[in-house]
């Protein structure tokens, strides 16, 4: 293929400019932050919901307001916040770690950026509604989110809002792999893309598998509550399951959707911080097909005690999807092994992915068995579990990803001093909120609950998760500070303030808005390392 | 491009067995059909792949290639601004709004939709 070269627009800063802008990198800087403000709406209802939960028989909020307040914190963090943000950090990330201009179809993106902003917005409208805001949950399980139970607009809200958020990350996925197939600069093989540029690609076929699912189940839901349709209904024909069913094949695999490109930025910070290439390259992409592909299998694991599923079928895949699983915790702590290991605020953030992600895995292989399950199903110990897994994991990554690209962002980097005191609150603030839930969990509270009777040890572990909550918000707080304090102080940094390997760290930071002014020669996975030493041999470092 | 080709190939197949083994274990309607119908979608792009693009020459897939073995002739200025995506996002969420609000609302959208659609093939011209 031959590239024909382009002029470039000189640079805007206008409001107008970051509107009109088909420009990646600013599409990616619009994704993040939109996604951080509605994290921050989502963290403050978190914040109620601990608040009612302090106590019990506590009467902060009603029974109807405390279910609009789970439904949107929930909807929020999956839909608004850890998949988007993923999808915020790829669109500025992944043309720059394959040396392209911009993404192959750079209107379709910022339309896609359009659409979810709004999408968000129309779901959270439902707030302002007479009848309030969905309070079906996140899962909106049908017959509850059926007219009949659901009679308010905030749910027909949550529907639409919803659906145009899964339409806008179908469009984005198509783009991630278009671009990553064809876009890559000479000598960008397949096999010398970043992990996290893989980890995308893996995500986006499990957004092409999965997402449709969800959009039709939407469609399915809308048309039942407004064109007299049936389709959940066993009276007239319908399936009582069949929303379980689309839900969970679009739901189980979105876990993945906000875990894989979790694992991407794990696998680029710890090699730069353990001064060594990362272990094993091709099983962690092998194993990240490996998980996408088991987690189109394992959807029904969410429908054990519905009796209608076939519960070992469903358990034998859930437990294998350990294994790819583990494989990529055994390279990243043989990457650190004799490493000349180094623990700035990503890195820590790394390792608080680590273990808290570690914790929900196992709780996750043990829900996997049925006979936990049955036990397990509706508690606070499934809360914990996916509190560690999409929390702790999730969440201690996008920390370690901001901080880690910082630099390359805005030019300047974050304090390491108020870094490290945002990763001590929010690591001990998570641990204390949630691992107390899985003994609530063990104690019989169920989730979705407003309040509960004072009961054995309900109310002290309660009490403890709420003040971890709190301990949480401190660290949040700390994190603003420290984008206010860093960004006043406007220190420059140089283009590789880490010593990295990709090729974005190549360029100036932030970029040019053609991303580079020359590309280094591509011969390894290590270009930018490579660039840095040639006397090496390229290959020499697998 | 051998890569991406092997990689919708090997999935496709991964969910034709993982179809099968499904029906054949839990003979199960609705979840048949959704891994039935990934792997129909899967398979189509594979197809699509191995006939339309196995002969793609990408500059990407060349091990040795220098960055300007990519270079060509400058074909002129290289738009980073297009108001186009942020209307159509918006005409897509006033359609969606007035479904769920004012049917009227909804026929707007859609014809602002088309106004901006039938831009979006003028500019591309």
């Amino acid at each position: 293929m031959s590239a024909a070269a382009a002029v470039v627009e000189p640079p805007r800063n206008d409001l107008l400019s970051w509107i009109t802008t088909t420009d990646h990198k600013r599409i990616g800087i619009l994704y993040m932050l939109t996604t951080l403000g509605y994290f921050a709406v989502a963290g403050a209802l978190a914040l109620v919901i601990r608040t009612q939960l302090a106590r019990p028989e506590n009467s902060v909020v009603g029974p109807h307001e405390f279910a609009q307040l789970f439904t949107l914190h929930g909807t929020a963090m999956i839909f608004l916040f850890i998949a988007p943000f993923a999808i915020g950090l790829a669109n500025f990330l992944i043309p720059l770690q394959i040396g392209a201009p911009d993404m192959a179809f750079p209107r379709l993106n910022a339309m896609g950026y359009w659409m979810f902003l709004f999408g968000g917005l129309i779901v959270f409208a439902g707030a302002g509604t007479s009848e309030g805001a969905a309070a079906a949950g996140w899962t909106s399980y049908a017959p509850l989110s059926e007219i009949k139970v659901s009679s308010g607009i905030g749910q027909d809200l949550w529907i639409v809002g919803v659906f145009l958020v899964s339409v806008a990350t179908i469009l984005t996925a198509i783009n991630f792999v278009t671009t990553a197939f064809i876009y890559r600069a000479p000598g960008m093989t397949m096999w010398r893309l970043p992990i996290f540029t893989w980890e995308m690609i893996a995500t986006s076929l499990l957004i092409f598998m999965a997402f449709p699912a969800l959009a039709a189940d939407l469609l399915l839901l809308f048309v039942d509550r407004h064109l007299g349709g049936h389709a959940f209904d066993p009276a007239y024909g319908g399936n009582a399951v069949l929303w379980q069913h689309l839900f969970w094949f679009f739901g189980h695999p979105e876990v993945y959707v906000m875990i894989l490109p979790y694992f991407g930025v794990i696998s680029e910070i710890i090699p730069v911080f353990s001064r060594k290439p990362i272990f094993g390259y091709t099983g962690l992409v092998l194993a990240a097909f490996a998980i996408a592909g088991l987690s189109m299998g394992v959807w029904a694991h969410h429908m054990f005690t519905t009796g209608a599923v076939n519960n070992p079928f469903f358990s034998f895949m859930s437990f294998l999807i350990a294994v790819p699983t583990g494989v990529k915790f055994f390279n990243w702590i043989a990457t650190m092994w004799r490493g000349q290991l180094t623990f700035p605020t990503p890195m820590l953030f790394c390792m608080g992915f680590l273990m808290n992600f570690l914790l929900g895995g196992v709780t996750g292989v043990m829900v996997a068995s049925p006979p936990v399950d049955f036990q397990a199903h509706d508690s606070y110990f499934v809360v914990a579990h996916f509190h560690y897994t999409l929390g702790g994991g999730s969440l201690f990554a996008i920390f370690a990803a901001l901080f880690f690209w910082w630099p390359k962002i805005f030019g300047v980097k974050l304090g390491e001093t108020l870094g490290k005191w945002c990763f001590w609150l929010l690591f001990i603030g998570f641990n204390v909120t949630f691992l107390p839930m899985h003994f609530l969990g063990i104690e019989g509270m169920a989730r979705r609950v407003s309040t509960y009777p004072a009961l054995g040890n309900l109310p002290i572990l309660n009490l403890i998760a709420t003040l971890g909550s709190y301990v949480m918000l401190a660290g949040a707080v700390v994190f603003a500070v420290d984008v206010i304090a860093s960004t006043l102080k406007r220190e420059p940094v140089g283009d590789d303030p880490w010593g990295a390997n990709s090729l974005e760290w190549a360029t100036s930071s932030p970029p040019p808005e053609h991303n580079f002014e020359r590309l280094p020669p591509i011969r390894s996975e290590r270009p930018v390392f490579d660039l840095r030493h040639p006397e090496l041999d390229p290959e020499a470092g697998r | 491009m051998k890569t991406g080709v092997t990689l919708f190939i090997s999935s496709a197949v991964f969910s034709i067995v993982i179809a099968v083994a499904y029906w054949l274990i839990a003979h199960e309607p609705v979840g048949t059909f959704l891994l039935g119908f990934m792997a129909f979608a899967l398979s189509f792009v594979a197809g699509y792949m191995i006939v339309a693009e196995r002969d793609a020459d990408l500059v990407g897939d060349e091990k040795e290639a220098a960055p300007d073995d990519a270079a060509g002739e400058v074909l002129g200025t290289y738009s980073i601004h297009s108001p186009l995506p942020f209307w159509a996002g918006l005409a897509l969420a006033v359609i969606c709004l007035g479904l769920v609000v004012a049917p009227t609302l909804a026929a707007l959208g859609t014809i602002a939709m088309l106004a901006v659609g039938a831009l979006f093939v003028v500019q591309s011209r």
